[in-house]
């Protein structure tokens, strides 16, 4: 169907339906990446990705996505400093922002929340921990 | 394995458990019970069955029954009813007993994230609560006692933010704090068993352990579950489970999946 496929190609910073839920996974590994967009397209998200904190910002200009992915460590501009920027933009408050990274001590865990993350994924994941986190951040 | 090995696997757990072993599960089985074999000194699972029917042992019928079982559970499964427990059921029963403490059993509790979930939500809700936890299976008991969870276990249903106020690293692994594992009591125990004193609970949940059972048990389980519940306590299975058709003693609470109170005939039987 032509509308569909319309749909399936728009790129994310579009006028996008309000019952589409998008989803940004920021990860500097494509293989994460490509992993994650399989467990969260299941889910019904439409997704973009970026593979830095810097690209993920470009792609805030427009509606912010619904829920944001967002590794840690990462070249140019790591998860840390994207969230901090993303919470102080106009309406940033508003995405549900999961870590999903390796960084497992407790006071990681904690800043990552007191920098503003709803929730917090220690790699390795898989689609049933994800699914559980987004459910429990009301993203689903 | 062979048919007549799987049929004999599907009466043991049957009679031994009440539990139902679907054909379908035969390829399941055989995987299963691999390692039990490999701990008990056998060379294969065909070794390990055919010294089970010919001298049947007590503990090696258990460890070939527990490795059957289907252990699946995770924190905060079906999450509204923790949300009921704790912001609903635990505070109306803690006003009306005495001292304000409230008595919970997790019946089936495997490796114990029901229980944990409960001692959480009770004690976000400053409610004193005493709970029970049991299993038939030995080794979920043990592994449920140690409050030890793997990475993958700690973030399936916890938040990342009560995670960190309820557990602490240990190694690869979660564990949960002392005040935590203080506040459950596991136990084994077999459903198929008799109440064998009078200690009543205030609610009990029994989830996903009814709909896995042969339906000819699930009457005596579930009068065993009517003998335990005070009267004016709650029941809750699973979010898709029903026992309407298995007893009277109980009915189903209007618009809340899972929920169970005695019905008036099971109140003047018990009185």
């Amino acid at each position: 169907m032509p509308d569909e496929a319309a749909r399936s190609v728009r790129p994310l910073g579009d006028d996008h339906p309000v019952d589409t839920r998008t989803c940004l996974i920021v990860d500097d590994s494509r293989i994460i990446r490509k992993v994650a967009r399989r467990i969260v397209e299941g889910l019904g998200f439409e997704v973009d990705e970026a593979a830095d904190g810097a690209e993920a910002l470009s792609h805030c200009t427009g509606p912010l996505p619904d829920v944001v992915l967002l590794d840690w460590n990462m070249p140019v501009m790591d998860g840390l400093t994207f969230i901090r920027r993303l919470r102080e933009m106009p309406g940033g408050g508003r995405p549900k922002v999961l870590f999903c990274t390796i960084e497992t001590a407790p006071e990681r865990i904690a800043e990552a929340l007191g920098a503003g993350a709803d929730d917090y994924v220690m790699k390795p994941f898989d689609g049933e921990i994800l699914h559980s986190k987004l459910a429990e951040v009301g993203a689903v | 394995m062979t048919e007549d090995d799987f049929d004999r696997l599907q009466a043991l757990l049957a009679s031994r458990a009440g539990y139902r072993l679907g054909r379908d599960r035969l390829h399941l089985a055989e995987h299963r019970l691999g390692p039990v074999a490999r701990r008990e000194g056998f060379d294969s699972v065909d070794a390990l069955l055919q010294s089970l029917w010919v001298k049947p042992v007590a503990s090696l019928g258990w460890a070939v029954i527990e490795a059957l079982l289907n252990p699946e559970t995770w924190f905060r499964r079906d999450r509204a009813v923790f949300d009921t427990i704790s912001r609903e059921l635990l505070p109306a029963i803690s006003r009306v007993r005495p001292g304000g403490r409230v008595t919970l059993w997790s019946a089936g509790c495997s490796t114990g994230q029901e229980a944990y979930s409960l001692a959480i939500g009770a004690q976000e809700a400053r409610v004193a609560a005493d709970i029970v936890a049991t299993d038939l299976s030995q080794r979920a008991i043990d592994k449920a006692r140690s409050g030890l969870f793997s990475a993958f276990e700690i973030q399936r249903g916890l938040s990342a933010r009560v995670m960190l106020d309820w557990f602490q690293p240990a190694e690869d692994a979660w564990t949960a704090v002392p005040r935590l594992k203080d506040a459950i009591r596991f136990a084994r125990h077999n459903l198929l068993d008799a109440p064998a004193d009078g200690a009543r609970f205030d609610v009990i949940l029994c989830r996903n352990v009814l709909s896995e059972m042969e339906h000819a048990q699930r009457g005596r389980v579930v009068d065993h579950l009517e003998r335990r519940l005070a009267d004016d306590g709650v029941l809750i299975l699973g979010a898709e489970e029903r026992i309407d058709g298995d007893t009277v003693a109980f009915r189903p609470v209007g618009g809340r999946q899972g929920l169970y109170v005695k019905a008036p005939a099971a109140l003047s039987r018990a009185a």
